[in-house]
């Protein structure tokens, strides 16, 4: 029986996964030992804080986001990957700076630039509303412009649309994890701030409302497999506001073992999985779709990336479903009622979009032989591994 | 073993499995056993000659499933219902305005309602009786010799979910009454259809929708015993689906005029031992005589006894020696079964406590027995001129009610569709665009951000 999953292990799956979906990429060659040893040097930060996200702070922060364009951009020749990079570029910067504009007139305001004493000091009401609540609305946009909730979740799809699938699940998951850990650091003792945490917990909540239902919305007028693994990673920021917006003050996630760090490791593991898994789905045309390669010659393999993609979605007898519900119950215990309708209409889009997407996956067989040439193994292995430690996360979590 | 016959055995067993899960009371049981079935469709759809028509044609089945997984989902994450308020009864005036007191208000009771709401939703999906699934039970299904049986499982799925399920959907406010619409819609469209198609397998397929919507109102006007609603709806839908297997069986159990009558008796019992408590429930409802009400269901309950009496007619022998047939066997126990199920379970409703007002009891026999009124002699005390078209005419005026209703529907669901589409699409050109667009898209947050304070 597993009590709780050393987190090097998932650590390491999602590394070891990254190296194996980075056979699968024809570009590299050439590159040989030091490319694949430079890739591997550069996606381990990343990976640490997915495995711990509260130890960044907000200069970590700034540097995740860097690190993540970086690795994007250092590939000038491929358009997709410089696009996105650009994207980045342009989104988190001008975040950053808006939030470090807003921390500097909280600590302004305040006199102080410890979050958990501003809030002491706010709590004389010394200053004008329209400051410190329009300062830390601006502190708290990089930390949702992190967790790619709607109407930010753009660069998430951007980038597992453009950018190659060895990349793609650390560039998206790791600014995630720091997006939480910002908000968690901002929100820390704003219990203390009664006005405070209410602006705070009505702002949230327009967030995390907006970033449910336009995720869902997205989610089902999308096309492309990739995109829909970008607008499902979404979702999964969207929750972590949900979970703020029920009681800022508190880390969302306290009731999954592992907290914040358990969820931003599932998020990489799925992540990697269902990101590999969608480069080998055909695009909704709309027609009557042939089963696609993978599900065709591979079925057991491509259950095993389904079960990643599943989990992302946070369908039923998946880790993912845990955190779902750990959100779920949270926003019913505080009293949030519409926040939690919300939830629940981009649960059932999300399982729902990840099913059809399954089952067109699986497609209507037109009595053809299947094609001679397969998927290559490192796919084969990757999705192996991510789901070995979704699947033991699911048994660290089942209740006993 | 052909991978065809793989993909049989796995949707066969998937659908045992989830008919087995219905059984168990919990929505998370009936969410994985809807879901099975939906599988199962969609294993025998994709092993059909023409999948691709079957797998678009039963695709619908993973609405249901997903309503129950989302009932099943709020199960899980809300706390406790506080206790229900009183109920006004069967078909009363529900109390929209009532003040609460403030420890009787529950945050959450939205969000309850929702969950009774997916519940009905996935039944009545499943009994035919939402505008989007309504035709389902004229299709046969991707099966090549159960084909036209399958249809006829999935009201008998809905009704084991409503009935499994009934403490999450008759407690929430109106929804009792909403589903008490919905039900006699689909009952009276039911027997409509079944009087109109020609073939007797395709209405048995709707008279098993019909009971099985009859057997619903009786659970969530609480009329009876969840136990015998079950028993009284298990003779007269699964009598339907014996028959239906038997007629798929060259007509098994309409061979040899003593087996015809049997079936015709049993048919006629059992719709008439559903229809009588329902009758009596809604149309004599507290002690008084509600007669809209008892008129609406009197309506299709005569029209359905008179289709399980007169439909059933004897068909040739073409053997010159009949011969001995296990299936001519099963058809008659099954008959018997069903002429014998019928009382015994109205017998354990008496006994759980079920009363029946006097006129009420003798009044509500009526419908059925105005369907077993012998035919006259053709074209008796009627003018030459009226006798051939007047069963075409009516047949021709259920048809077009039907076609109507089914039209009207069709509209107003795509006219749904349409509108949630067209506010749709702002979230397609949210999610694409170039990199400026992005930045100025952050410059107009940052400045929402500094304007959003103002606004308190």
């Amino acid at each position: 029986m597993i009590a709780t999953l050393p987190p090097a292990i998932p650590l390491a799956s999602v590394l070891g996964a990254a190296l194996l979906l980075r056979q699968l990429d024809r570009r590299r060659e050439g590159e040989g030992l030091p490319g694949a040893a430079l890739v591997w040097i550069s996606l381990l930060p990343l990976a640490l804080v997915t495995a711990a996200p509260m130890s960044v702070g907000p200069a970590r922060g700034a540097l995740v986001a860097a690190l993540a364009v970086a690795l994007l951009a250092r590939d000038r020749q491929d358009v997709g990957q410089s696009e996105c990079a650009l994207k980045l570029t342009w989104v988190f910067g001008a975040a950053l700076a808006l939030s470090w504009a807003g921390d500097s007139l909280l600590a302004i305001a305040a006199g102080t630039a410890v979050p958990a004493e501003q809030w002491n000091v706010l709590s004389l009401q010394l200053d004008p509303y329209g400051l410190w609540a329009g300062a830390l609305a601006l502190a708290l946009l990089a930390g949702a412009v992190l967790l790619g909730g709607a109407p930010f979740h753009f660069w998430l799809a951007d980038v597992f649309h453009g950018s190659r699938p060895h990349l793609a699940p650390l560039v998206v998951a790791a600014p995630q994890a720091a997006g939480a850990a910002w908000l968690a650091q901002r929100l820390a003792g704003i219990d203390g701030f009664p006005d405070g945490e209410a602006f705070a917990g009505g702002l949230l909540s327009l967030a995390a409302a907006v970033a449910l239902v336009g995720g869902a919305a997205t989610l089902a007028t999308q096309r492309r497999p990739e995109r829909r693994v970008g607008t499902l990673a979404s979702l999964q920021g969207a929750l972590v506001l949900a979970a703020y917006a029920a009681d800022p003050g508190l880390t969302p996630f306290a009731e999954v073992r592992g907290g914040l760090a358990a969820w931003a490791t599932h998020l990489a593991l799925a992540l990697t999985a269902a990101g590999a898994l969608a480069r080998f789905l055909s695009v909704e045309s709309g027609a009557d779709d042939p089963p696609v390669v993978l599900f065709r010659r591979h079925p057991a393999s491509a259950a095993l990336g389904a079960f990643a993609l599943l989990s992302l979605a946070g369908a039923p007898f998946t880790p993912g479903m845990f955190l779902w519900l750990a959100v779920g119950r949270r926003l019913a215990a505080t009293g949030h009622p519409g926040l939690l309708l919300a939830v629940a209409l981009a649960w059932l889009v999300s399982f729902s979009v990840a099913t059809g997407e399954l089952r067109r996956a699986f497609g209507s067989p037109d009595g053809r032989p299947a094609p001679a040439r397969g998927v290559p193994w490192p796919a084969h292995a990757a999705f192996a591994v991510c789901a070995a430690c979704l699947a033991a996360l699911a048994w660290s979590w089942w209740p006993r | 073993m052909t991978s065809t016959l793989r993909k049989r055995l796995a949707g066969t067993f998937a659908s045992a499995v989830g008919v087995a899960l219905l059984a168990i009371p919990r929505p998370a049981a009936a969410a994985l056993g809807v879901e099975a079935i939906a599988f199962a469709f969609w294993a025998w759809a994709r092993a059909a000659t023409d999948r691709r028509e079957q797998v678009a044609r039963w695709s619908w089945l993973r609405r249901p499933a997903l309503a129950l997984w989302l009932a099943a989902a709020l199960a899980l994450a809300l706390p406790p219902a506080p206790p229900p308020a009183t109920s006004p009864g069967p078909l009363g005036v529900p109390q929209l305005v009532r003040t609460i007191a403030p420890d009787e208000r529950d945050p959450l009771r939205t969000l309850r309602a929702l969950q009774a709401v997916a519940v009905l939703w996935a039944g009545l999906e499943l009994m035919a009786a939402m505008p989007l699934s309504r035709p389902f039970p004229d299709l046969t299904g991707p099966l090549p010799a159960a084909g036209p049986w399958l249809p006829a499982m999935l009201p008998a799925a809905g009704f084991l979910v409503l009935w499994r399920q009934q403490a999450i959907w008759t407690q929430a406010p109106l929804v009792r009454e909403v589903a008490g619409i919905a039900l006699w819609l689909a009952a009276a469209l039911a027997v409509l259809r079944a009087f109109t198609r020609r073939p007797w397998t395709a209405s048995l397929r709707w008279l098993a929708v019909f009971d099985s919507a009859l057997a619903a109102m009786l659970v969530g006007f609480r009329i009876v015993p969840g136990e015998a609603a079950f028993l009284l709806w298990f003779a007269a839908a699964g009598g339907r689906l014996v028959a239906l297997a038997a007629e798929l069986h060259g007509a098994a159990g309409r061979r040899g005029p003593g087996l015809t009558r049997l079936w015709r008796l049993a048919g006629w019992t059992a719709g008439a031992t559903l229809a009588w408590p329902l009758l009596v429930g809604v149309g004599f409802a507290d002690r008084a005589f509600r007669p809209v009400e008892f008129l609406l269901l009197a309506a299709p309950v005569t029209l359905a006894s008179l289709l399980s009496l007169r439909r059933v007619v004897e068909v040739p022998e073409r053997r010159a020696e009949p011969r001995f047939d296990v299936g001519r066997v099963a058809g008659l126990l099954g008959a018997v079964t069903t002429l014998l199920l019928g009382p015994a379970a109205l017998l354990l409703a008496w006994w759980a406590g079920f009363e029946a007002s006097f006129p009420g009891a003798i009044v509500a026999l009526l419908p059925p027995l105005l369907g077993a009124v012998p035919r006259p002699p053709a074209g008796a005390g009627l003018p030459p001129v009226l006798r051939g078209p007047a069963a075409t005419g009516a047949r021709e005026f259920a048809q077009s009610v039907f076609r109507s209703v089914t039209w009207f529907e069709a509209r107003l669901s795509a006219a749904l569709a349409a509108l949630l589409r067209a506010m749709g699409a702002p979230a397609r050109d949210l999610h694409s665009g170039d990199a400026q667009e992005y930045l100025l898209f952050m410059a107009g947050v940052g400045v929402l951000a500094l304007l959003l304070p103002l606004f308190r």
